[in-house]
C-alpha cells in the first residue's frame, strides 16, 4: 500500500473533527477489511491522505437493550453479534445475516459500521490499478455504467440508476427487515438515516464527514419467525447474488405481520411491500408463499445477464417466509416433500 | 493508548510496542528504511522486518486465509491488519507453536505431518493457525465446527480432507 498519514481517533468527536480538516481526503478505518481492499487496489482516481482509525475509541462496541430498541455500537464486531444470546434470541436474522458474512478471520476484526457503510463490488468499479485501471464509471462521475453492456451478472435487476452496481452488505438486509435505524453523527450534530433508505445508486446517505455512531433496532411486537437466506456461488468469503431477510408473526393461524427485505437485487436494501401487504390477514403456505415471492418482483427489470436472479428472488422469499433452509429441495412443487406434513405422504 | 485530546483532531503514534511469540517488539514508525511505516501490513512486517517468514501472503486482498496469525487468542489476517494498529496486542505466528527449548512440535503441527495434511504446503500455516484458534476456544470440536472455523483457509491441492482429520485428531477431547 502506498503511504498514508495514520491517525488514531479517541472518540467520534476526534474523528469528525479529523474528517472536516482533511477536506474529503482522509477514510475511516475500523475493521479495515473493505478498505484495504481500496488502498491496495487503488481503483479509486484519489488515494487517501489520512486514515483515521477509529477502533482506538473506546466503548463503541456494545449490545445492548433499553426500552425494547437494541442499541448496537459501530464498532461492534461481526463475530460478537453473530454469537450474541440476546441478538440470537431476539434478532435471529440479523445473528445468521452477521454470521453469512465472509470468513471466521473476517468477522474476527469486520464491524457492522464497515459492514454497512462498505463500497461495492462491481467488477468494474473495483478494477485495480495494477492491471491497467481505475477504470471510469458513473459511481466514479466521469463515464457510463459499463456494466449495463458488458458482464452485469453480479448487478441490480431493479432501482438501478446511472450505476447498477448492488449493496453487498447481509447485515444491511437483516437490518431492513426489522425497520432499523442508523445514527450518524457529522459536524452538525447528531441525525438518523433509516437503514432502507441508506443506499443510494451512487453511493450512501452519508455526508463528507459524517460516520455511523449506532445501530437502533426496534423490537419487533409479537414473536416473529425469522429467516435469513443468503445465495452464494461458494459459501464462505463470498458476496451474496441474492440474499433475503423474512419476519412472520402469525397469529391464530394467519399472518399479522411480515417484513420480507432482498438483498444484492438493487443498490440499495428493498423491501418487498406488495408481498408483505399480501401475506397480511392470510394463512402462511406454500401457495401464499410462492405468491409472495412472485410479488416481491414488483418492479424488477433484469439487465441482459442477471435475470437468472428473478428465480432465486422468488425461491428465498418462498423459503424465506416458510421458514425453510436454504438448501430445501423443492418445497410442494411437483409433489416435493412439504414443510407443513402432506397427508398422502405422512 | 496514550494522549487523549478531546475535541482536537487526532494524532499519529511514533512507536507501536506488541509482542510476537512472547517477546517484546518495539518498532518506530515513519519512512526510514529501519522504521516501519503506517500503511505495512502485518503480514509485510512479520515477514520483511521481523523476519518470520512462516507466515504466508498469498492473495493479501483477505480472501484466502494463508496469512493467518493469531492476536490475543483470534484468529486474524495479517494481509488485512495495519501494523500500527497493533499496539499493545499479542500476535502468536506458525513459529510460536513449537516448544522453544526443546523444539518439540505442537501437538497440531505433529498432526498435519502424520495425516499428511498438505501437498504443496503453502496454505498450511493459516491452516494451523485457524485450527490452534478453533482448539484454544473449544477442545472438542465437532468435524462441522472445525469445517467452519477453518472455512476462510484456501487450499488449491485440496487438502481439506486430510486436515480436518488432522484437526480432529489433535483435539485433547477429540474423537479420533
Amino acid at each position: 500500500m502506498k503511504p498514508f498519514l495514520h491517525l488514531n481517533a479517541q472518540t467520534v468527536a476526534q474523528a469528525v473533527k479529523s474528517l472536516v480538516k482533511f477536506e474529503g481526503r482522509a477514510r475511516l478505518n475500523a475493521g479495515g477489511t473493505d478498505l484495504f481492499g481500496l488502498l491496495k487496489d487503488e481503483f479509486l482516481p484519489e488515494y487517501p491522505e489520512a486514515i483515521i482509525n477509529l477502533k482506538s475509541v473506546a466503548g463503541l462496541n456494545y449490545l445492548k437493550q433499553s426500552k425494547g430498541i437494541l442499541r448496537i455500537g459501530a464498532l461492534a464486531k461481526l463475530c460478537d453479534i453473530a454469537e450474541s444470546p440476546l441478538i440470537k434470541e431476539r434478532y435471529g436474522a440479523l445473528a445468521e445475516a452477521a454470521h453469512a458474512v465472509a470468513s471466521p478471520q473476517l468477522r474476527n476484526v469486520a464491524t457492522i459500521g464497515g459492514n454497512l457503510c462498505q463500497d461495492v463490488r462491481c467488477c468494474y468499479y473495483r478494477y485495480p490499478r495494477h492491471l491497467g485501471g481505475p477504470i471510469s464509471c458513473a459511481r466514479k462521475g466521469n463515464g457510463p455504467c459499463l456494466a449495463v453492456r458488458g458482464d452485469n451478472r453480479n448487478h441490480a435487476i431493479m432501482e438501478g440508476r446511472k450505476c447498477f452496481a448492488v449493496c453487498p452488505s447481509d447485515t444491511a438486509v437483516a437490518l431492513a427487515a426489522f425497520d432499523a435505524r442508523l445514527v450518524v453523527v457529522g459536524p452538525a450534530g447528531e441525525r438518523r438515516i433509516a437503514v432502507r433508505d441508506f443506499y443510494h445508486p451512487l453511493g450512501n446517505a452519508l455526508e463528507r464527514d459524517e460516520i455511523v455512531k449506532e445501530i437502533e433496532v426496534p423490537a419487533l411486537a409479537g414473536r416473529a419467525r425469522q429467516s435469513f437466506l443468503k445465495f452464494t456461488l461458494r459459501r464462505p468469503i463470498d458476496f451474496a447474488v441474492v440474499s433475503v431477510a423474512a419476519l412472520i408473526v402469525v397469529e391464530n393461524g394467519v399472518c399479522c405481520e411480515a417484513r420480507i427485505a432482498l438483498g444484492a437485487v438493487a443498490p440499495g436494501v428493498i423491501r418487498a411491500t406488495a408481498a408483505e401487504e399480501y401475506l397480511k390477514g392470510r394463512a402462511i403456505d406454500v401457495e401464499s408463499a410462492a405468491q409472495a415471492g412472485e410479488l416481491a418482483l414488483a418492479g424488477a427489470r433484469p439487465l441482459p445477464k442477471n435475470a437468472y436472479k428473478l428465480e432465486i428472488v422468488k425461491t428465498l422469499v418462498k423459503r424465506g417466509v416458510l421458514g425453510l433452509p436454504l438448501e430445501t429441495a423443492g418445497e410442494g412443487d411437483a409433489g416435493g416433500p412439504c414443510p407443513h406434513g402432506n397427508p398422502e405422504r405422512g | 493508548m496514550a494522549a487523549t485530546n478531546k475535541g482536537k483532531t487526532a494524532k499519529p503514534a511514533k512507536v507501536v510496542a506488541f509482542s510476537v511469540n512472547g517477546k517484546a517488539v518495539e518498532l518506530q514508525i515513519g519512512s526510514e528504511p529501519h522504521q516501519v511505516e503506517s500503511s505495512h501490513t502485518l503480514a509485510h512486517t512479520l515477514r520483511e522486518t521481523l523476519g518470520l517468514v512462516g507466515t504466508k501472503i498469498t492473495c493479501d486482498n483477505g480472501a484466502c486465509g494463508s496469512c493467518t496469525v493469531l492476536i490475543d487468542g483470534k484468529a486474524i489476517l495479517s494481509c488485512m491488519t495495519l501494523t500500527v494498529e497493533c499496539q499493545g496486542k499479542s500476535v502468536m505466528t506458525i513459529e510460536g507453536l513449537a516448544d522453544p527449548v526443546s523444539g518439540r512440535l505442537d501437538p497440531l503441527q505433529q498432526s498435519f505431518i502424520d495425516h499428511t495434511a498438505f501437498q504443496c504446503g503453502f496454505c498450511t500455516p493459516g491452516m494451523i493457525m485457524s485450527a490452534k484458534a478453533l482448539l484454544g476456544e473449544n477442545a472438542a470440536p465437532t468435524e462441522d465446527e472445525v469445517k467452519e472455523a477453518l472455512s476462510g483457509n484456501f487450499c488449491r491441492c485440496i487438502s481439506h480432507y486430510h486436515v480436518v482429520k488432522a484437526v480432529l485428531a489433535a483435539a485433547p477431547g477429540g474423537s479420533e
